[in-house]
């Protein structure tokens, strides 16, 4: 123990097979996934040992995805479009109303701000599982007014707008949660020298306040997405169909009672986590603040 | 018209009221709409027995007796708590010890370690869908099962002995006191491995909000307690960890409110053969249709949470939110 040279040194090689104990950890499920898409199923499913690489590398299950003459393709092209498609509309939603609000509650002093920031966290541990059930009967109830009203056709259920409003209801609250926290953090001094200059208070939020918390809205965005992108219990109840399933309920339900070819299974899952990994890599930094925030400053 | 009265929105002078108002209002709409709305009407719901009929329900004023029936009555709801618990408490001591191993040793210099740290935090980005559909896949218990592959070249197991991982064997279960403990706690293989799996997806998450907190340690810090003597335990204790503390009341308690409520991963990977508390709802809920009973289980579930988190800011939150 006395000799600080050798201390470094056991230091140094304690650290250096930990770091590759955390890589092989991380890397190695990831990395059977991809191999795993590209062997021919045969050869997957004969005994493992010896058999850890593909003879022949196939990209056919790639391929039928997105190639439209192939049976799957159309449901796999339809839920990965809807999946796009709600996840950004939702983003899009809760990052703009979501932020405004949380600015007003950093800044402005009312009444029930305490009652408000309490009840937001409350709903942040409610289970989805609460949501569900009432979404469940009022969706019933209103899809058969519609149907009343205007014909088979017109339906909530089974929608992308249902979708979208449902995602909304988890994620608005998390939004002005994380950006509540970004903006306390802002320095107030701006803000009184843009009002110096002239601007009005409302200007002041759209051209200084919004542009001076960019780093927070793509954190926060990012988080949003991949929330959205995540889910997976919403969309097991409220769709159905080609029109509104999403990626994530695609993959569950890929393969049948009898044969799970995970040849298949992991060609989806590759590309499920193509769009999420692309933004954790190139937004890493912002997500970290933003994680940070969303937990530390509440 | 429109234009103009956007304009006038956007250069008004603004007293701070109506500022707040105009800011706050959509989001306190939206939140009215799909959170609160539906929270009533849940715990309306909760208090009565209600089924579905063609287009709508009926209801039938029950009190508060559908909450007493799994308090007082029901052995479902505590076995499906006991077995949530477990998930949850075995997950959480997992997260956290890995989690403190992995952000010490990230912590330290060693040659390309940005993009190390980029590497770890990948399987946080898996969906939770894909990531169970590729454990169920690693799983797998016959002969082409990664894990039985692996441990056989490793010469853990033994050639051609193949484990059902996602099997139902009871740990410990020939062990007197353990095993009887285990098995009335509804711990099973299955539900052990999807620890491990989810712990796999969440533990980057941990290793990451403990390195920010990590990085806000002056570093000269360490060399006073160097030259004080101390060990490197003591240091852990009484350098890094009053920096860490808040940081692990914030992990426990998201982690907590995310462990105790998990439905994805179990119900995609053994739907209703593992009965945690959020299958259980869903299967009292939206299979069974029994909507009253459904809601009043989803508070039970919410109450525990919350009061789990109570619990936590009192033993470790001493500062005003």
């Amino acid at each position: 123990m006395g000799n600080p040279l050798i201390h470094r040194r056991i230091r140094k090689t304690v650290v250096g097979v930990l770091i590759v104990l955390i890589l092989l950890w991380t890397l190695l499920p990831l990395i059977w996934m991809a191999l795993s898409s590209v062997f021919p199923y045969q050869e997957l499913i004969s005994e493992r040992t010896g058999h850890w690489l593909p003879s022949k590398p196939t990209f056919k299950h790639y391929i039928s995805f997105f190639d439209p003459t192939q049976e799957i393709s159309s449901r796999f092209l339809s839920s990965l479009r809807n999946s796009m498609i709600i996840a950004s509309t939702t983003t899009v939603v809760c990052l703009f109303f979501g932020s405004i609000a949380a600015y007003a509650i950093a800044r402005i002093h009312f009444k029930f701000k305490r009652t408000m920031v309490m009840s937001l966290m409350f709903i942040r541990m409610l289970p989805t599982i609460t949501l569900i059930i009432p979404f469940f009967i009022i969706v019933n109830v209103i899809d058969t007014a519609l149907l009343r009203l205007f014909g088979v056709g017109v339906h909530l259920y089974d929608s992308r707008s249902l979708l979208t409003i449902l995602y909304t209801s988890f994620t608005l609250g998390f939004v002005i949660w994380v950006m509540r926290g970004f903006f306390i953090t802002l320095p107030v001094e701006l803000e009184d020298a843009a009002r110096i200059d002239g601007l009005s208070r409302f200007q002041t939020v759209f051209r200084i306040v919004l542009p001076l918390a960019s780093n927070g809205l793509i954190a926060t965005g990012v988080l949003a997405f991949l929330l959205a992108w995540d889910e997976f219990i919403l969309a097991l109840i409220f769709t159905r169909t080609e029109a509104a399933e999403t990626l994530p309920l695609f993959i569950a339900e890929l393969g049948s009672q009898y044969i799970h070819d995970f040849t298949q299974i992991s060609a989806a899952g590759v590309i499920a986590c193509i769009p999420p990994f692309l933004l954790v890599l190139l937004f890493q930094k912002f997500i970290i603040s933003g994680l940070t925030m969303g937990g530390v400053k509440g | 018209m429109l234009r103009i009265a956007g304009k006038e929105l956007f250069q008004k002078e603004m007293t701070p009221r109506q500022l707040l108002t105009t800011l706050i209002l959509p989001a306190i709409l939206i939140i009215l709409v799909v959170i609160v709305a539906p929270i009533i009407f849940a715990f309306i719901l909760s208090v009565n027995r209600a089924e579905p009929r063609l287009g709508g329900i009926t209801l039938e004023w029950r009190g508060i007796s559908n909450y007493i029936h799994y308090f007082f009555q029901s052995d479902q709801f505590w076995s499906s708590v006991r077995v949530t618990i477990y998930f949850t408490v075995v997950s959480l001591i997992i997260e956290l010890l890995a989690g403190t191993v992995m952000a010490l040793a990230l912590n330290e210099r060693f040659p390309a370690r940005g993009i190390v740290r980029a590497i770890v935090l990948i399987p946080w980005a898996v969906p939770t869908v894909v990531n169970a559909r590729l454990w169920e896949w690693i799983f797998a218990g016959s002969s082409f099962g990664a894990l039985n592959g692996f441990l056989q070249a490793l010469g853990f197991l033994p050639q051609g002995k193949n484990i059902v991982w996602l099997g139902f064997d009871i740990p410990f279960a020939g062990v007197p006191l353990f095993g009887d403990f285990f098995s009335w706690m509804g711990v099973t293989r299955a539900l052990n491995m999807i620890i491990l799996a989810d712990t796999w997806k969440v533990t980057p998450l941990v290793i990451f909000l403990l390195l920010a907190g990590l990085q806000q340690i002056p570093g000269n810090l360490y060399e006073v307690a160097s030259i004080d003597g101390a060990s490197g335990w003591k240091k852990f204790w009484n350098v890094t960890y009053p920096f860490l503390a808040p940081i692990y009341l914030v992990i426990l308690v998201l982690r907590t409110m995310e462990l105790f409520r998990v439905f994805d991963i179990i119900y995609i990977l053994m739907q209703y053969s593992i009965r945690v508390v959020g299958v259980f709802t869903y299967e009292v809920g939206m299979k069974f249709l029994r909507f009253g009973k459904g809601s009043a289980l989803a508070f039970l579930v919410a109450l525990i949470i919350f009061a789990f988190t109570m619990l936590y800011i009192k033993i470790f939150y001493k500062e005003e939110i």
